[in-house]
């Protein structure tokens, strides 16, 4: 919790720091690096029932297509509601038809759909195919909109996430997800926990998905519905500690800094390191940084 | 007495096995009634279809006179029907408390947590576990395991308890233990069905026993008179030559 607070309070102050020449880079490395922290920390929201979604790319892009699509016409807050609100409701969709899957089945049809969206933001008439929309910045383009916009993005994660984790919700979810069977004969709706989980994980990463358009000003399918944001969203919480809110939140900072400083570094092949770390870090951490935490406080 | 619990002509099959072939059968309240027979004569598939994780392909299963067959196992629960696993199946990442707040939480719609929370102190007291519950649900002994099985079932309240050989592996004395454990349970007004291997258990235990063979019900009746019957005996000791 000490943790969470910290983590919090150094993005929210990161604008009144001086940093110098550096402020203007950390400060719009942050937006991105705040977004895909809350992608993550939904994602793992989502996995605390056992499911593993790989449709956390599509709740985004559906987020980002919402917002590219609606700003202009009902400006920057309605229309990151209505981008929301888009993935939420396809959520519902995919999990009252899926979510009586398990496991690796319900990671199919995920991904599935994922891929379906994709092909309908190519092929639709009013989303720019292959091309893409532009998309007007928040509020008109004021400096620090979308750095606190994403803020505020991660801090309604971390809000779900604390009280998921602090609620009878908690134990529903982890009884999901240790044996569904158990779970049903001690009287927990399992499909509508999860259901529940699926719904709140998607709301969260349609939010991360429009304030991304309103930063990058600009979507195009294969970036909207990329799967590498997927798997984002699931690398991160399992190198942070999953099932809970601090490990994401540190895998979120130490993954997405890394990725940055080493493409500074290293322009070409920055990737192979960056998966090399990976690798050391699945044999070496198998709980994720949370695991080496606990293990050195005993 | 009133039946809390009837299963009407059930029959299962999977694929070409007949598992279960016109089941009848009934539990009055405040009844303790065995389901004996040979391994493989459908015990824990009848237990399966009564609990809801399962449905028969034909038949009915009332509870308090309610059709339930085609409600899902936590709806089943939330009436009042409980069930423990014949491998203990504790949540591991959870501890032994937890276990139980699960079922005191959701076992019953409407209980507040303060509520849930008492009863699981009180299910902890009777069963034993008190000094184990904080201990992780993965790493206990089995016959801690067994106990766990039979108190989670207890925490969500059930009218009628369903055991699936839960005192399979105890030691003589750890079953006696066990067997005055249920007799408790059902005199605090919870009745009891369970499949049990030992007879002994089933001898000291069941007021009533009802005998599966292939799927079918070969004999019903006090223990003493069952054991008498010719079928019986050669459902477990097989036709003699």
């Amino acid at each position: 919790m000490k943790g969470v607070v910290l983590f919090l309070l150094v993005f929210v102050l990161l604008p009144f720091l001086p940093l110098g020449v550096w402020r203007a880079y950390l400060l719009d490395a942050g937006v991105f690096l705040l977004l895909y922290t809350a992608s993550a920390l939904s994602w793992d929201l989502v996995a605390r029932t056992g499911q593993l979604s790989l449709a956390h790319g599509a709740f985004f892009g559906l987020g980002a297509y919402g917002v590219g699509l609606l700003e202009p016409h009902v400006g920057t807050l309605p229309a990151l509601l209505s981008g929301s609100l888009l993935a939420g409701l396809s959520a519902l969709l995919l999990g009252s038809v899926t979510l009586r899957l398990h496991g690796l089945y319900f990671a199919i049809a995920s991904l599935a759909f994922s891929e379906v969206l994709r092909t309908l933001a190519l092929k639709l008439p009013f989303t720019g195919g292959p091309i893409g929309l532009p998309v007007p910045p928040a509020f008109g383009g004021a400096p620090l909109a979308p750095y606190y916009l994403a803020f505020a993005v991660l801090a309604v994660a971390v809000g779900l996430s604390l009280w998921a984790e602090h609620s009878p919700f908690r134990l529903a979810q982890a009884a999901c997800r240790q044996s569904e069977p158990v779970a049903r004969v001690l009287g927990v709706r399992v499909v509508r926990v999860k259901l529940l989980s699926l719904l709140l994980g998607s709301l969260v990463a349609g939010l991360a998905g429009g304030v991304y358009a309103m930063k990058a000003l600009f979507i195009n399918p294969y970036e909207a519905f990329s799967l590498g944001r997927a798997v984002e969203a699931l690398v991160i919480p399992i190198f942070g500690g999953l099932y809970t809110t601090l490990g994401p939140l540190l895998g979120g900072v130490v993954l997405v800094g890394l990725e940055q400083v080493l493409r500074l570094w290293i322009q070409e092949g920055y990737l192979v390191v960056y998966g090399a770390i990976l690798i050391l870090a699945i044999l070496f951490l198998p709980r994720g940084l949370m695991g080496l935490w606990r293990r050195r406080r005993g | 007495m009133a039946r809390v619990l009837e299963v009407q002509g059930v029959s299962k099959r999977f694929l070409g096995l007949k598992a279960l072939q016109g089941v009848t059968l009934h539990l009055e309240e405040g009844e303790i009634l065995a389901v004996i027979g040979p391994n493989g004569a459908g015990k824990s598939t009848l237990l399966n279809v009564i609990s809801g994780l399962l449905r028969p392909d034909v038949g009915r299963v009332l509870f308090l006179g309610r059709d339930v067959t085609p409600l899902p196992p936590e709806v089943r629960t939330h009436l009042g029907l409980g069930r423990a696993f014949q491998i203990p199946t504790p949540l591991p990442e959870l501890t032994v408390r937890e276990n139980l707040l699960v079922g005191a939480l959701f076992g019953r719609p409407g209980r507040s947590r303060k509520e849930a929370e008492a009863r699981v102190e009180a299910v902890l007291e009777l069963t034993g576990l008190a000094a184990k519950a904080e201990a992780p649900a993965g790493e206990l002994t089995l016959l801690e395991d067994k106990r766990l099985e039979l108190a989670r079932a207890l925490a969500t309240g059930p009218r009628v308890l369903l055991l699936d050989e839960v005192m399979a592996g105890l030691r003589p004395k750890e079953a006696q233990e066990a067997v005055d454990l249920v007799r408790r349970i059902r005199d605090a007004g919870v009745s009891v069905l369970f499949i049990e291997h030992l007879m002994p258990v089933v001898r000291a235990l069941a007021d009533r026993v009802v005998v599966l063979d292939y799927g079918e019900v070969i004999a019903e009746g006090p223990y003493e008179q069952v054991a008498r019957e010719e079928r019986v005996r050669e459902a477990y000791l097989g036709r003699r030559a």
